[in-house]
């Protein structure tokens, strides 16, 4: 067991854990932030990523002693109360998701392209989302949705 | 009907902002009071008795609640249809993969350290992979008295068979129409070929994942990532030896399903060790336990001949179609690969055929439903098939298909008498967006592959709907919307139906005990079925509401009509939206509810077809593929949602590139040798080539203002359209799937020496 200490969404938070524990485990189960998926477990599938100090990481494969000290951002820490995100209010409009499984996962992904690169490449949203798959929705809408956020198209 | 204007709208989910947020509630991420952690004990070996199993070691560790092995169990078996799947196995073990043991533990740490203390001891026996060997009379059988099963393994149906019926083929089916022999006499020239196509997986990003707790009344809350929960509850009745009002199916969203989620998986284990433990349990399958022991697409070993005329007409065609089904075949809802079946003739014109279709037990991973479950598998086939005998005869594969496919007035080989057939024009509209005709540069290829199916029509459909004070409206269905927008369209349809904007409808996934029966989504059918039902309940909440405005403007019900949200009597006098919800509500008629209810009738009278032309490029050196373009074109009926109408369009074409191109469970020596997904490759972001989707409009469907299923319809002939493609580019002709460098590479070379 561990003292760990990190802010998660904005909230400190401090907690003791055992030495293995996965920072997906920690989210999911410790602090029942069930928003961030598990789905390989191996650190394919992308859709556990969250964003440690604006890093997007494969919390399945993160040790939450790792994130000791820092700041840990979920898809539940995006919206502004009711207010969406744009890249949320895109990913509806656009049809970004299907079943919603991964969508926490690209959301958190694609905010930290747009956070590194504002106004990406079609290209370069592919580049940066293979590591996030998706089954439902081959990707075309995913691509539509973080190029609409991009632009600033969104907002029914 | 009034103006149309919910229908056609590319509205967002309506469960948009909880998918968005994290907020929706999949299975695994339930939490009860108590809740334990199951998991499970497989099998090392393919085949082998089990002599003993000594749980006490993994009793005795704290933190564990309950283990359990067969010898705990009441002796049932669970299926879909046929029930031949034991909750834990029974003294034999039939694939790597299969669950002995399970345990209920205070954490996923501790139920983990207990399943690694069960010592089984076994005893290995004969085991067979192959279903061709399996079918021989020297094979180990794997199911001795499978003849007692509930909806047993059948004997031929429609003819004889040289195989004994349970000699391990757990199903067989004979479709015959005309007679062959005439139709291989009508022949010129008569072509065999023989193809196969390997096992996939669904690749839902959610592994399946349940949780049962038992009150102290007795009632049973389940939850489940199923696509259909009033069909769960009933296989969950069953296995549990209940009344089906006993368990409740609670909503939950589903990650993903594309067939593979009609099952129960773990979740009659999971309510066993509720019962064992005496507290809620939940358990989650991980990924390798998905791709080893869940329930992926059949394999299928698919020889046709076909008699044709010298100018390239088809006058026999017969069909052998061989599925391997696993080590349990109890993971589809009948006993037959029907949509294998189904696709075997093509969209073609056929006077004498004969299909015959069989599901053979190996010592292998089950096998279960996967989108258009069986027509990837017999597409892929009968298309290369087409197309090489088009090339032998030297005839353009478009101009070969376009003598043979259906026109209006045909009826198929199957024996259906479709109306408004599309066959013909929804192949010409994918040749002319493909430029079929044009000059292509060198090492590119075109090829073609084509799909028919109807839009489902079976099952009973129920829906709910109230109407409040506030003017919201509730859509209540028993349905899961397992990712392809249901609850959005349902929306659509109760508002465009009560002339409501979208923004006031709800639409809610009741749980058993709530929701009206519904059979759930499967074989393209919850747009049409579940559609038909809010149709009915809307209606009925219509005239409802008619009557009560008529008791407000004092004059019969028949004598007003709602029209533009306005209640309008027939000597001109209006009553407004707002003003009749007040007056309602003053008079304690709202909330108003209507049940409605949708049973399957006669069976559909127009199909659907699809035709894709897949464009690749071929590096000579190599081998690679590069799948350049894909032209989709689909015969369509009234399209309720644009956006989502295209997202099933484009999600299952990529499904249906990943299995053409990257995707292949390896099963060596009865064992999955992806086993996880950085082995089994789904396609990425990176996989996906330049789209043209083309729709050939039609409003002729049967489903609710004239749609048609869209569902089943993309991802089934990419690896038919992909194989055809590479053999125009570069002539080498791949007789299995998937399309990979190594075999086009061994293909040109061996092309080289024969030169």
């Amino acid at each position: 067991m561990r003292k760990i200490q990190l802010r998660v969404n904005g909230e400190t938070i401090a907690r003791e854990v055992p030495d293995q524990r996965l920072l997906v485990d920690f989210l999911r189960y410790d602090l029942g932030l069930t928003g961030t998926k598990e789905g390989c477990s191996v650190g394919v599938c992308g859709a556990c990523t969250v964003l440690l100090d604006g890093q997007p990481v494969s919390s399945c494969l993160a040790l939450v002693a790792m994130a000791e000290g820092c700041e840990v951002t979920t898809i539940e820490g995006l919206a502004q109360g009711d207010r969406l995100h744009p890249l949320q209010q895109a990913f509806i409009e656009y049809g970004g998701f299907q079943c919603g499984i991964c969508t926490p996962g690209q959301i958190m992904a694609s905010k930290a392209l747009l956070d590194a690169n504002p106004h990406p490449t079609r290209d370069q949203i592919r580049e940066w989302m293979m590591g996030n798959l998706c089954r439902c929705t081959g990707y075309y809408k995913i691509i539509e949705s973080i190029q609409a956020a991009a632009e600033g198209k969104t907002g029914s | 009907m009034g103006i149309l204007r919910s229908i056609g709208q590319a509205a967002g989910h309506v469960e948009g902002p909880a998918k968005v947020t994290g907020r929706a509630r999949y299975s695994a991420d339930v939490t009860l009071p108590g809740m334990l952690w199951g998991k499970t004990l497989r099998s090392p070996f393919p085949h082998a008795r089990i002599v003993s199993i000594d749980v006490a070691a993994a009793r005795a560790l704290p933190g564990v609640h309950a283990v359990v092995t067969a010898a705990d169990l009441p002796e049932v078996r669970i299926g879909r249809f046929l029930r031949d799947i034991p909750v834990l196995a029974l003294e034999h073990v039939r694939f790597i993969g299969e669950k002995v043991a399970a345990v209920a533990a205070e954490t996923p740490e501790a139920a983990e350290d207990a399943v690694r203390l069960i010592e089984v001891e076994y005893e290995e026996l004969p085991a067979v992979f192959d279903p061709l060997e399996a079918m021989g009379a020297e094979a180990p059988r794997l199911h001795e008295h499978a003849e007692r099963y509930e909806h047993p393994p059948v004997p031929p149906i429609g003819g004889d068979s040289k195989f004994h019926p349970f000699t391990n083929v757990c199903s067989q089916n004979l479709f015959r129409r005309g007679d062959l022999k005439l139709g291989f006499a009508d022949a010129a020239r008569t072509f065999e070929h023989s193809f196969f196509v390997p096992p996939v997986h669904q690749g839902y990003i959610e592994p399946h994942a349940c949780a049962a707790a038992i009150a102290s009344d007795g009632k049973i809350d389940i939850w489940i990532s199923n696509k259909a929960p009033f069909i769960a509850r009933r296989q969950l009745a069953l296995a549990f030896g209940v009344e089906e009002d006993r368990v409740r199916v609670n909503s939950t969203s589903i990650g993903g399903d594309f067939g593979g989620k009609g099952s129960l998986m773990d979740c009659a284990l999971c309510y066993f060790l509720a019962r064992a433990s005496g507290r809620p349990v939940k358990m989650v399958m991980n990924y390798t336990e998905e791709l080893t022991a869940g329930n992926p697409r059949h394999s299928a070993s698919i020889t046709f001949r076909t008699g044709v005329t010298s100018d390239g007409r088809i006058t026999a065609h017969q069909a052998k179609l061989i599925f391997n089904c696993g080590a349990y075949g109890a993971f589809i809802p009948l006993h037959f690969v029907h949509g294998g079946m189904h696709a075997a003739s093509g969209p073609y014109r056929i006077p004498h055929m004969e299909i015959e279709a069989l599901r053979v037990y190996t010592n292998t991973v089950p096998r279960g439903h996967y989108r258009a479950p069986g027509a990837p598998q017999t597409a892929f086939a009968i298309e290369s098939h087409m197309d090489m005998i088009a090339r032998e005869l030297s005839i353009d594969p478009l101009e070969f298909r376009l003598r043979n496919v259906l026109i209006d007035g045909d009826e198929s080989p199957m024996g259906e008498r479709w109306q408004h057939i599309r066959c013909r024009e929804t192949l010409m509209a994918a040749a002319e967006a493909a430029a079929w005709n044009s000059p292509k540069p060198p090492n590119v290829g075109h090829g073609i592959g084509m799909y028919e199916r109807a839009t489902g029509a079976f099952g009973t459909s129920g829906a709910t709907l109230t109407v409040d004070a506030d003017s919201t409206l509730t859509l209540v269905t028993g349905a899961a919307d397992t990712g392809t927008g249901s609850f959005t369209v349902l929306g659509q349809m109760v508002a465009e139906e009560l002339q409501a904007p979208l923004g006031e409808v709800v639409v809610l996934q009741g749980d058993t005990d709530t929701a009206e029966w519904e059979d759930g989504a499967g074989g393209s059918r919850l747009t049409h079925m579940a559609g038909q039902a809010t149709l009915v309940a809307a209606r009925e909440v219509k005239s409802a509401l008619i009557a009560l405005a008529a008791r407000r403007l004092d004059c019969a019900p028949e004598q007003v009509a709602m029209r533009e949200r306005r209640f309008i009597a027939s000597d001109g006098r209006e009553l407004d939206w707002e003003s009749f919800l007040s007056w309602a509500a003053e008079h304690a008629a709202l909330p108003l509810t209507r049940a409605g209810s949708y049973v399957a009738g006669h069976p559909v009278e127009v199909t659907c077809y699809s035709a894709q032309v897949a464009e690749v490029e071929v590096d000579r050196e190599t081998g690679q593929v590069r799948l350049r373009k894909i032209v989709t074109a689909h015969d369509v009926g009234t399209i309720i949602n644009p956006l989502t109408h295209q997202g099933q369009i484009e999600g299952g074409l990529i499904q249906g590139i990943g299995q053409a191109m990257t995707e292949h469970l390896q099963v060596r020596d009865g064992a999955v040798t992806t086993a996880h997904l950085g082995d089994y490759k789904l396609p990425t972001a990176m996989d996906i080539p330049e789209l043209s989707t083309v729709l050939v409009e039609s409003p002729t469907g049967p489903g609710p203002f004239a749609g048609k299923a869209i569902g089943e319809m993309s991802n089934v002939t990419p690896p038919a359209a992909i194989a055809n493609a590479v053999c125009d580019a570069v002539g080498v002709r791949l007789m299995d799937l998937p399309v990979t460098a190594e075999k086009v590479y061994a293909g040109l070379r061996a092309m080289e020496k024969r030169r």
